[in-house]
């Protein structure tokens, strides 16, 4: 080992100044075969900085000082770093192919629909801060609270209700909520979507005695854009919602020619300092659309009323208020898109026929009903004809739907099961789904 | 990741082959003989930490104004380094940083330099400080502010930079520069340079005075009794800071403190000096931060 390592170092000797080959040769005699180690134990962990010293600050990039005309000298040509000469700067490389993985979207003010004027685009996210007031003003609408009562009788007569309705309705919402998992309790996702699938099942069995609720068609998932004018400002509902119940024939108009008339004496409410375009998208990039998300000779052309689920998108929760505005809004999307295809996208202060849209939201045990009635797609002014809605708002359809009773005090609060069940909700919900049938 | 690369690159310098032929461990070993020396005078030696992700203020660096809560990162005390620049911190629980608008008389776009109005959506409470803070919206855009004394969700509270040859009657809550509040008024959220945004008089409860205007400049009595001199075109909001009694809460234990990442002081026993006791001092003379013009230069 001894005379190996000494050839070694022999080699090496350019390295070292001839007093340190010299001294550590003579360790490495006396230390005999240990001398590789020791070589180890002389190395210095983290020399490139000392250890007990202030930590310097971040150092600031260098500022590049540009002098036209005059050339830098560059390493470039030699191809490695040379101390003193500076970076070369290379021009950016272009594939001359196209690869879709690296894409590069070009700035936004080059792109072809970037526009001057901005839009404000209401999605299926938005949270609009006034909640239905805002979308009152965004809409131009009047608001009528409770439902029209020649709806509500629909469901009042016996030939238009199903047979054991209380008790069927009841095992529906206990099938949600109780008998639907093989876990303690379903989601409130899982639970408001079986019962609004289990209610709307319920409803269809009155095919039979109303043939024409056969004339209708479920769609989810479709895309909605509509653009209107208010005031300066334009506006694009856009983006994707609920389920949408379509139908081949119109739905009935709601107020006759006298009461759209006299909206045009209503004044809309105004939320000053708040703008009403506040926590609404705003952007350049757009395209004016109109469309319903169906081509134009589908069947099935009229939306007769949209499903809204609460809790459907994980990722955005609204609050009651604004979820009402969200239903309001894509009510209101629809309708007017179904307008700009009868009578085209020049605004109309009267539509012959008003477009009437329906829409119901719920969260599992909270209903909201909600009739909208387009007069007018001329918007743009706060005078003339409004639109109307009508809104019932947070009808209950239970109190309690128990797994577990509530205990407090040792006293059973409320017990473990279906309690409070309201049949006058579900009446309404049902002549809702019956409008149009009848 | 970052302890992965660390580690391969403290392993490359202890490996003993030319940094160019690391590729394999076989060669290291059959050249370890002829190599060892060679290795040994030029060798750079490695780093055994690794720069602190953690400690990066990442997170304070955005652009755009958001009203949303920000994730933050505790740092418990260090800094970029990796050393403790604050002692006294750590733990607590997770909190979030709503990012206030300090800059009161902050004017949307295209409605420059016009008095406007805001209402208040939202008071709550914040974790980050003291006072409480308000949700404010206003045209066409949402902010924090801090909470005055009585505001409440639905008041109005306006912002004016005018400065006007009477002086206004202020509803607590309101902004306005101070050469515009008559004298005697209390204030907070005082600004000491005009458009900087507001750095004092912004903890719980606090309130400073108005005490006299002199010559474009207007005198503030500080929560600590000091007086400063600013530029009368300074904005401050009247009334005082919310959480009045945020200095009458009880602790109650140390652990408490904990649960607000506070820890506990040192417990070495030091020879008790001049900072305690009671201290009987004059007051320290006004500060200025007015760059008053010389007389000279009249």
């Amino acid at each position: 080992m001894l005379p190996e390592t000494a050839q070694c170092l022999k080699t090496a000797a350019p390295l070292f100044s001839q007093t340190v080959f010299l001294k550590d040769l003579r360790r490495l005699s006396t230390h005999g075969g240990a001398g590789a180690s020791h070589l180890q134990a002389r190395r210095h962990f983290g020399v490139s900085r000392c250890l007990a010293a202030k930590v310097p600050a971040e150092r600031k990039p260098r500022e590049r000082v540009e002098i036209p005309g005059l050339e830098m000298v560059t390493y470039g040509e030699r191809m490695h770093y040379v101390p003193g000469l500076s970076k070369p700067v290379h021009p950016q490389w272009e594939r001359d192919y196209k690869d879709p993985r690296y894409y590069r979207a070009p700035p936004a003010h080059e792109m072809p629909l970037c526009k001057d004027k901005p839009c404000y685009v209401y999605n299926q996210r938005t949270s609009a801060l006034e909640g239905v007031r805002q979308a009152l003003w965004l809409t131009k609408t009047k608001l009528i609270c409770g439902l029209p009562p020649q709806l509500l009788s629909l469901a009042e007569s016996p030939a238009n209700q199903i047979p054991d309705q209380d008790e069927r309705v009841q095992n529906a919402i206990k099938h949600a909520r109780f008998w639907d998992t093989t876990e303690e309790r379903p989601g409130k996702e899982k639970y408001s979507n079986t019962l609004l699938l289990n209610l709307l099942h319920l409803c269809a069995t009155l095919q039979s005695s109303h043939p024409a609720i056969g004339r209708r068609i479920f769609a989810e998932k479709y895309s909605l854009a509509a653009t209107w004018k208010r005031g300066e400002d334009l506006f694009q509902i856009r983006g994707q919602n609920g389920l949408l119940q379509n139908c081949m024939d119109p739905l009935p108009e709601v107020s006759g020619k006298q009461e759209v008339n006299d909206t045009a004496d209503h004044v809309l409410e105004t939320f000053y300092p708040v703008s009403p375009t506040i926590d609404l998208q705003k952007v350049n990039l757009y395209k004016e659309a109109n469309c319903s998300g169906f081509r134009g000779d589908y069947p099935y052309p009229h939306a007769h009323t949209l499903y809204f689920l609460e809790g459907a998108d994980p990722r955005c929760k609204l609050r009651p208020e604004q979820f009402r505005a969200k239903m309001f809004m894509f009510t209101f999307g629809n309708a007017l898109v179904r307008a700009h295809n009868l009578y085209g996208p020049q605004p109309k202060r009267v539509l012959d026929r008003p477009i009437t849209v329906q829409a119901v939201g719920t969260n599992g045990r909270i209903f909201q009903f909600m009739v909208f009635q387009l007069n007018t797609t001329d918007l743009s002014g706060d005078d003339g004809i409004k639109n109307q809605v009508w809104l019932d708002e947070d009808v209950e359809l239970y109190d309690f739907a128990k797994v577990r009773p509530l205990i407090k005090k040792k006293q059973v609060k409320v017990p473990a099961g279906l309690a409070g069940y309201k049949p006058e909700t579900f009446s309404k919900f049902l002549a809702l789904y019956l409008h149009g049938a009848v | 990741m970052m302890a992965v690369s660390c580690l391969t690159r403290a392993l490359r310098s202890l490996t003993l082959s030319q940094p160019a032929l690391l590729c394999s461990q076989a060669v290291a070993q059959t050249k370890l003989g002829t190599q060892v020396t060679s290795t040994v005078g030029q060798c750079r030696g490695f780093l055994t930490t690794a720069s602190l992700e953690q400690n990066r203020t990442f997170w304070k660096q955005r652009e755009k104004y958001t009203t949303r809560p920000i994730g933050m990162k505790k740092t418990g005390g260090r800094d970029h380094s990796g050393r403790i620049r604050t002692h006294g911190i750590g733990g607590g629980h997770k909190q979030k940083y709503r990012w206030i608008d300090f800059q009161r008389l902050r004017y949307e776009p295209n409605r420059e330099a016009q008095p406007f109005e805001e209402k208040v959506v939202e008071v709550r409470y914040d974790p980050c400080r003291s006072a409480d803070i308000a949700l404010v919206a206003g045209g066409n855009r949402k902010r924090w502010i801090i909470a005055t004394e009585n505001m409440q969700a639905g008041d109005v509270i306006k912002t004016s930079g005018i400065i006007g040859r009477m002086a206004v009657s202020a509803n607590e809550g309101d902004a306005y520069p101070l050469g515009a509040l008559p004298v005697g008024t209390l204030v907070n959220n005082l600004e000491i340079q005009p458009g900087r945004g507001s750095e004092y008089i912004r903890a719980a409860g606090t309130s400073g005075v108005l005490l006299r205007k002199v010559n474009g400049t207007a005198i503030i009595q500080l929560p600590s009794k000091q007086q400063v001199q600013v530029l009368e075109t300074c904005m401050v909001t009247v009334g005082r800071v919310s959480n009045i009694d945020h200095n009458k809460r009880i602790i109650g234990k140390a652990g408490r403190n904990r649960w607000l990442g506070i820890r506990p002081s040192s417990g070495l026993w030091q020879r008790k000096g001049g900072w305690a006791g009671r201290k009987i001092k004059p007051l320290p003379p006004m500060k200025v931060y007015v760059n008053m013009p010389s007389i000279s230069a009249k």
